[in-house]
């Protein structure tokens, strides 16, 4: 198959996305029954049974079913495989949690692990479980022990995570630059800043200075991490003004002029999430671009988080205009 | 050497119909690639798929075109074939360039710019006589290529 034909079959899927008027009708409902009659009428219906409303279920079907229908066509499996890797670290996450849950007496929640990941979950928690990590891919292997061994020492969970999110960006890296598609490297490398300036944000509500937080960034994003570290002795509302060299400075004007906290955060992350669309967005001019695979995934799963926002806010009733600040990239 | 003139004006007919064939093949073979994925998702646009797929094999009959007026130029459809010398020969050979190499070129290049449209179309069907001259343009240069043939073989006085 070539990307000519994916890019174009991808174009007939984009029909398929809800649009703008679809999500106003949906939090205009006034009961989550009359919202999943309304997606009922979408490509959604195919998941939806009787009196079911686990929504969260029929979201993940729809992304399992989106992955497993681009596996049969996209002519790099690895192209799809770099995009679900986020999903099998955090299943690892999962697992090692569990483990150290249970080791306190806890119970595991292997019900939080998620399909969407490349390697199937029985097989993570198999290996994870038998310590037969060589039969895991992404180098988790050799990150795994080591996981094992900080957890040991330092006894603090974050740090764990620490270590896999930077073998995760590390794979992902890795993985992209096999691949040979250069914009697919870059668009890692701004997903590295994005999660660069996340961790930020949450560290400087921790009250973290720049020394003792820059282990929590990781490198190979087009800022260095000891500049994101830097971040942390200014105020957030400077931080634009301080990457403004970078792309995704203007980002994080968010921060900007935003009394209530919560809604800056919020503000920040539709931001960056729209911001790694916008990188990959001068690929849908071209017509045989294998980044509209990803841009097609990244716009699916801005979709489900939407659908996810929307459903959770009708079941809860909440306010109708506070749902719709919330979506984003809505079309 | 007596034949000679006549090989080279039939290897420049030979590479004028063989390169735009080539063009036009290899073009019709991407925007095919690009109806077939459209038409997956929406069988409907069968009609408006094939039209723009078919664009670059315009090239291909003007290849051939090419083919028969230098095949009728030097007799060969008579079944008389005038004896040419080796200048005249090259002088066909010549003439059968502009063919061979825009028809080659512009119907990869119309083939991509179709493939392009038909993506077009099947996020906005409405677009479709748009999306039809875009490639359009591209012929031009292949229509031009071939009056600069037409008219060189003419020129050539046996």
């Amino acid at each position: 198959m070539s990307y000519v034909y994916t890019v174009a079959r991808l174009r007939g899927m984009e029909n398929r996305f809800l649009d703008a008027s679809f999500f106003l009708r949906l939090i205009d409902s006034v009961t989550l029954d009359d919202a999943l009659k309304a997606l009922g009428e979408t490509v959604y219906s195919r998941w939806l049974g009787g009196l079911d409303t686990d929504f969260d279920r029929i979201i993940d079907e729809e992304l399992w079913h989106v992955f497993d229908e681009l596996r049969q066509f996209v002519p790099d499996r690895e192209l799809l495989d770099l995009y679900r890797m986020p999903h099998d670290f955090n299943n690892v996450k999962v697992v090692l949690k569990s483990l150290l849950r249970v080791r306190d007496g806890g119970e595991r929640r292997y019900d939080l692990l998620s399909r969407l990941g490349s390697v199937n979950t029985e097989e993570i928690v198999a290996a994870i479980e038998t310590e037969e990590y060589g039969l895991l891919p992404w180098g988790l292997n050799d990150v795994i022990p080591r996981c094992h061994a900080v957890w040991e020492q330092t006894k603090n969970v974050r740090n764990v995570e620490v270590l896999l999110d930077g073998q995760l960006f590390a794979s992902m890296h890795a993985v992209a630059e096999k691949l040979g598609m250069p914009s697919v490297v870059e668009w890692v490398k701004h997903r590295v800043d994005a999660e660069n300036i996340r961790n930020a944000v949450r560290l400087s509500r921790l009250g973290l200075d720049g020394g003792a937080s820059l282990p929590f960034f990781h490198g190979g994003g087009t800022i260095r991490p000891d500049n994101v570290a830097k971040l942390l002795g200014e105020a957030p509302e400077s931080w634009g003004k301080t990457l403004s060299y970078s792309d995704i400075g203007a980002t994080l004007d968010a921060l900007q002029d935003r009394t209530d906290v919560q809604t800056a955060l919020s503000e920040l992350s539709k931001a960056l999430d729209e911001y790694l669309i916008r990188v990959l967005e001068k690929a849908k001019y071209t017509m045989d671009a294998p980044e509209n695979v990803i841009l097609y995934l990244l716009r699916k799963d801005m979709e489900a988080r939407n659908l996810r926002i929307a459903l959770v806010c009708v079941a809860n009733g909440l306010n109708r205009e506070f749902v719709r600040r919330l979506l984003s990239h809505v079309r | 050497m007596e034949l000679l003139g006549l090989f080279l004006a039939l290897f420049g007919a030979a590479i004028a119909g063989g390169m735009s064939g080539i063009g036009s093949a290899i073009g019709i073979g991407i925007a095919g690639n690009s109806a077939a994925g459209v038409m997956t998702e929406d069988p409907n646009k069968f009609v408006q798929c094939l039209a723009l797929q078919a664009l670059p094999g315009t090239q291909g009959i003007y290849g051939l075109l090419i083919v028969f007026v230098v095949l009728n130029k030097v007799g060969l459809l008579a079944g008389t074939p005038a004896p040419l010398t080796w200048v005249q020969g090259l002088l066909i050979f010549a003439a059968c360039t502009p063919v061979a190499l825009v028809c080659w070129i512009s119907a990869i290049a119309q083939g991509k710019t179709s493939a392009a449209s038909i993506q077009m179309i099947s996020k906005k069907p409405e677009a479709f006589a748009t999306s039809m001259v875009l490639p359009a343009m591209v012929e031009t240069y292949a229509v031009l290529s071939l009056l600069m043939s037409i008219i060189m073989l003419n020129y050539i006085a046996l």
